[in-house]
């Protein structure tokens, strides 16, 4: 990505003035990226414990860059690449091993399920429950890059050029990954319609 | 329209047009074929799903002390060697540079004016072979030789010419 990219990204630019010295500047980052990311990696590795260690490391790796920081790629592409590397890296570690016993545990740092006007009974509530479960095991059994694929282009809405960069292939090959990716979920997901 | 599905090139349009995020124009015409091709439509069904399940996936919401925690590591990223250095940089900037300027030429002068110790050789080692029986008993031989050959040699120099 060229420099003129690069300037119409503010958050490079917040990030230049990070390795100006300006430490406002990665409080504003922070402020602006800390959700997304940690939703991203929750999403990996299904553990928020988990997921907000690597969050720490992530931007962690982000602030002592800063000196070395040049804004060859848009800023959430790098910022994306760093987690998703780590994130990669904790499932080859195992680090999340216990993700799955915890599906079936019904951990607390499940999201509460946000409650309508009108109440649902305890029915509904296990039927909603058992279907999230569903889902988290349908995603948490991809891949590791097609899980990191899919929750790019489902949650934060990256374009196939963006996810290939963060990925660090082609942009056909994210296309196949997604495909492939969609169509297990869609083998396991689709009687829920 | 020819079908995405036989044509996998395209295929991709229908996870567009299931993310809802294909253009106008192939939205029309891919719903056209939609009506008249079972496959594709069946795809879209399923992919709506999919969609729609991933949309229950809410994510958790971060610890209060996130920020904190990350600015308690931040702070200790800064080793005390780094805060040595800094504050020493200082003083020397500051306080300390024309003294310490004074105290590296005494150093260097009676490093430069202090006579050298005289070298002491190394003593030489030579390797030491182990000779086997046979070397030792060729050696012999040789020796023998040699002191006939000397003896051969005095003994014809003193015999007068003839």
């Amino acid at each position: 990505m060229g420099g003129a990219t690069a300037a119409l990204d503010y958050d490079a630019e917040l990030m230049l003035r990070v390795r100006d010295g300006d430490g406002a500047s990665f409080a504003q980052l922070l402020e602006k990226h800390r959700s997304p990311v940690i939703h991203f990696l929750y999403r990996m590795v299904q553990q928020q414990a988990v997921a907000e260690e690597l969050a720490q490391e992530v931007f962690l790796r982000v602030y002592r860059s800063r000196a070395t920081y040049e804004p060859t790629a848009k800023f959430t592409t790098w910022l994306f690449r760093i987690a998703t590397h780590l994130a990669l890296n904790a499932l080859r570690d195992g680090r999340n091993e216990r993700s799955q016993e915890r599906l079936d545990e019904r951990v607390e740092d499940m999201p509460a399920v946000e409650l309508e006007d009108r109440r649902p009974s305890v029915e509904q509530s296990m039927v909603r429950q058992a279907a999230l479960d569903e889902v988290r095991r349908a995603v948490a059994d991809l891949p590791g890059k097609q899980r990191a694929a899919v929750l790019m282009h489902k949650y934060r809405e990256m374009e196939y050029t963006q996810i290939a960069k963060v990925l660090n292939c082609s942009e056909s090959a994210v296309k196949s990954l997604l495909f492939r990716a969609y169509e297990t979920l869609r083998a396991r997901l689709a009687h829920m319609a | 329209m020819k079908c995405p599905l036989e044509t996998r090139d395209d295929r991709e349009i229908l996870v567009a047009y299931s993310c809802r995020t294909l253009n106008p124009g192939d939205t029309g015409r891919l719903e056209t074929h939609l009506e008249s091709c079972t496959a594709c439509a069946e795809f879209v069904r399923g992919q709506l799903a999919v969609w729609e399940a991933l949309d229950g996936w809410e994510a958790a919401p971060v610890s209060a002390d996130f920020d904190r925690r990350l600015t308690a590591r931040i702070a200790g990223q800064a080793s005390w060697w780094d805060r040595l250095r800094g504050r020493l940089g200082m003083l020397l900037v500051y306080r300390a540079l024309p003294a310490t300027a004074v105290a590296a030429l005494v150093v260097v002068g009676v490093l430069l004016e202090r006579p050298s110790p005289p070298s002491i050789p190394k003593p030489t080692t030579s390797p030491v072979e182990a000779l086997q029986p046979d070397q030792v008993v060729r050696a012999l031989d040789e020796m023998e030789v040699l002191d006939q050959f000397n003896h051969r040699m005095k003994s014809d120099s003193s015999s007068p010419e003839m």
